[in-house]
């Protein structure tokens, strides 16, 4: 944000910084102020200026604010893609990253522009365990069909299977059933799908994803995902879990640490979403950092704090006892008094990495390989077409299609 | 300038106390200059300096704050202007002509018109009826315009938050209908079939104290005598609002009529915080949504900004004929 240099820090003066932060019922005001606060205690020099997104649409918040000539000089996990190719984002070298696990993750052009502090799983299937048992079912899917045996029998009991979200401004909370399903159908055979979408030899309207979406659009016909919940927000849509208004609630793995903090009166399992054939697959993002930008008033001094802000060990465990985050750092261990849910959901993450089966979350890239900007929302957006039958399957992947062809022109 | 016993200091003294004019021909002495301007033209360019002096921040700030973006915008609008894939390059009239043929954008248009249609029509009856009313000297009416004049102040976020938590499907209104028996309420956010009319519900529930104050403003100025002129003359109280009160309200139907237009046509924040353009595609976007959606999200602030000169254009030519057509009625007292 065209940051306030009021004096260079070499000198031991002060450089105001601006730091774009978004908020949720897991990352709240108290949250980012002790992070920020630990932070900049290792960084002499520095004075941050917090600004907080108004929803947690943070890269289309950075759009705007960099459109007015106001983007932020530290921005918390805000997709780099149009950024990074516009010079926008200041890059990592190899040695300010020697510190992550996988300093290559969400490389755009081989530069890094932004840190790969943590590993996400999206998504993971997190269950009512008591309405699972009310329903007569004793072992989690392992195969689709068994997914679907499994919502028939809660359908039956008059429990709606799913929960899904996506209302007011959170519509990307709709997601994560197609993210599941494109993991199983599309990327575990072709895991580079949306580089081969972007050379043009591959499209939505394929066979392959047309298969994902139609899933989802089956499910929502089956009545296994109800339409109505679209119009909650994000918030509500994990409070309706924790109610019991449905017993699968597919999320990204930072629902583990909120179930396990506020737990509710039911005891919350997990599962990976289930592939055709029963074989393991992992979608996840490895990413999600904080990047600079290349006009901060002083870029190596927001780097060394941008640095100092994700690699600290305290900040970290904050991360994971907050956001059931698994960090991404070298020689990083979680706190060891995680709750269940959290170890649940690590185990899926191992259990992938020890069968070689972690693909990408789909619409959560970044870099090279991922969808152009703006189109993730767009398809969020599209996904409530799918569950509410307003459009067919392949009416959803030719807008897919086109949307693609508009965001790339 | 400071008023005095004889007058206005600086100016001429009243016509009584002015010396008789000499009758012929002016001593030389009192001739002004030949390189000065006569006293009269003085004081008026006096007077236009001082009214540019006040003038100016106001000009200015519309300079810079309405006059400006617009022409960006019309420049923009001719651009291929996008942020994450420079450089921009000149494309004349191809944003428009792309406009024409563009299904979002008619989408979005038509929502607009649905939603100012909407908006026009309930927030004038209701406000009309409401103002009739209200329209009492008691203490207790005069506190009801403050409650139904209340959503007028409110931010329309704030607006926009509280009518989320009504309509969400484990909402307000749903958790009563629910407690009445009824099994499957609407999904007032969530179907694609209705949430474009809640969309305009709330638009107009937030502008109805707006329409109540004015036509309120409009009925105290309706002539006492006249309503009872033609009580005598056997008109009832049907015939006395036909015939009395309408005509005499048409300044507030045109003043009410002209803001709820600007108002739907500008409809954003509600869309954006209530239901993000959906549920699905295109199904509550609005023009001024989808300026937004297409400059910021999909950084194609070139389209964007043809959209923006089209709504504009738009909403200044309708405005202009409705503002035209209803102040053919109004009554000149």
């Amino acid at each position: 944000m065209g940051a306030e240099a009021e004096k260079p820090a070499a000198g031991g003066g002060n450089v105001t910084l601006s730091f774009l932060v978004f908020e949720t019922p897991n990352l709240d005001a108290a949250f980012w102020d002790a992070a920020i606060a630990r932070a900049s205690a290792k960084v002499p020099g520095v004075t941050i200026k917090k600004l907080v997104t108004p929803n947690v649409d943070r890269t289309g918040y950075a759009k705007q604010l960099d459109a007015s000539g106001n983007l932020p000089d530290i921005l918390q996990s805000v997709n780099p893609a149009g950024f990074a190719q516009a010079g926008k984002f200041a890059a990592f070298t190899a040695d300010e990253l020697k510190n992550f696990v996988a300093p290559t993750a969400g490389a755009v052009a081989g530069k890094i522009y932004q840190l790969p502090y943590n590993t996400q799983v999206i998504p993971v299937v997190y269950y009512n365990k008591t309405q699972f048992a009310e329903a007569g079912v004793t072992e989690t899917p392992t195969t689709y069909q068994q997914l679907l045996d499994v919502s028939a029998k809660l359908k039956a009991k008059k429990i709606t299977p799913f929960v899904v979200g996506g209302g007011g401004a959170d519509t990307w909370a709709d997601m994560y059933p197609l993210t599941g399903t494109v993991a199983t159908d599309v990327y575990k055979k072709t895991p580079d799908w949306l580089t081969q979408r972007a050379a043009g030899s591959v499209k939505f309207a394929d066979p392959a994803f047309t298969s994902a979406a139609q899933k989802i659009s089956d499910l929502a016909k089956q009545g296994y995902i109800d339409p109505a919940g679209l119009s909650r927000s994000y918030a509500d849509t994990e409070q309706a879990f924790r109610d019991g208004k449905g017993a699968m609630y597919p999320m990204g793995s930072w629902f583990a640490t909120s179930a396990d903090n506020k737990k509710p009166d039911f005891e919350i399992g997990a599962f990976p979403w289930p592939s055709d054939d029963g074989s393991l697959v992992v979608p996840t993002f490895t990413g999600g950092g904080t990047s600079v930008s290349s006009t901060a008033a002083d870029v190596d001094l927001a780097k060394k704090w941008a640095l100092a802000f994700d690699e600290d060990q305290q900040n970290n465990d904050a991360f994971v006892k907050a956001d059931g985050s698994i960090p991404a750092i070298k020689g990083y261990k979680p706190p060891a008094d995680m709750g269940p849910v959290y170890k649940a959901t690590v185990e899926i993450y191992e259990r992938g990495m020890a069968e070689n089966a972690i693909v990408n979350a789909f619409s959560q890239e970044t870099g090279d390989g991922s969808l152009p900007p703006g189109l993730a929302d767009k398809t969020a957006v599209a996904v409530q077409d799918l569950i509410t039958g307003k459009k067919p399957t392949s009416e959803f992947t030719a807008y897919l299609d086109d949307q693609w062809a508009k965001a790339t022109q | 300038m400071t008023h005095t016993r004889h007058g206005v200091r600086g100016g001429d003294p009243p016509a009584a106390h002015r010396p008789p004019l000499p009758s012929g021909p002016t001593p030389l002495r009192d001739r002004p200059p030949r390189d000065r301007p006569p006293r009269g033209r003085r004081r008026v360019s006096g007077r236009i300096t001082t009214f540019a002096l006040f003038a100016l921040p106001g000009l200015l700030a519309y300079l810079l704050f309405v006059l400006v973006p617009i022409g960006m915008t019309a420049y923009y609008s001719m651009t291929n202007r996008n942020p994450f894939n420079p450089p921009t390059k000149w494309v004349g009239l191809r944003n428009y002509a792309e406009l024409l043929g563009d299904a979002e954008f008619l989408k979005a248009l038509a929502n607009t018109v649905v939603v100012t249609v909407i908006v026009m029509v309930l927030a004038n009856v209701g406000g009309l009826l409401i103002a009739q009313l209200l329209d009492r000297p008691t203490r207790l009416y005069v506190a009801l315009r403050g409650v139904f004049f209340t959503p007028v102040v409110l931010s329309s976020v704030v607006v926009s938050v509280i009518w989320q938590v009504v309509l969400t499907d484990d909402g307000l209104l749903n958790s009563a209908l629910r407690g009445l028996g009824v099994e499957d309420p609407p999904g007032w956010l969530s179907d694609p079939g209705i949430a474009l009319y809640t969309i305009a519900w709330v638009i107009t529930w937030q502008m109805l104290g707006f329409c109540v104050v004015v036509y309120l403003a409009g009925l105290q100025g309706v002539p006492r005598e006249l309503q009872e002129a033609a009580a005598i003359d056997g008109c009832g109280p049907l015939a006395r609002f036909r015939n009395v009160t309408w005509p005499m309200l048409a300044p507030a139907l045109t003043i009410n009529t002209v803001m709820l237009l600007i108002t739907g046509f500008k409809a954003y924040d509600q869309i954006q915080v209530i239901t993000n353009g959906g549920p699905g595609t295109g199904t509550t976007t609005t023009m001024a949504f989808q300026v937004v959606q297409t400059s910021f999200n999909g950084n194609r602030v070139g389209y964007g900004s043809a959209m923006a000169a089209v709504m504009l254009v738009l909403v200044a030519c309708v405005s202009v004929l409705v503002l035209r057509v209803l102040q053919r009625r109004e009554v000149t007292r």
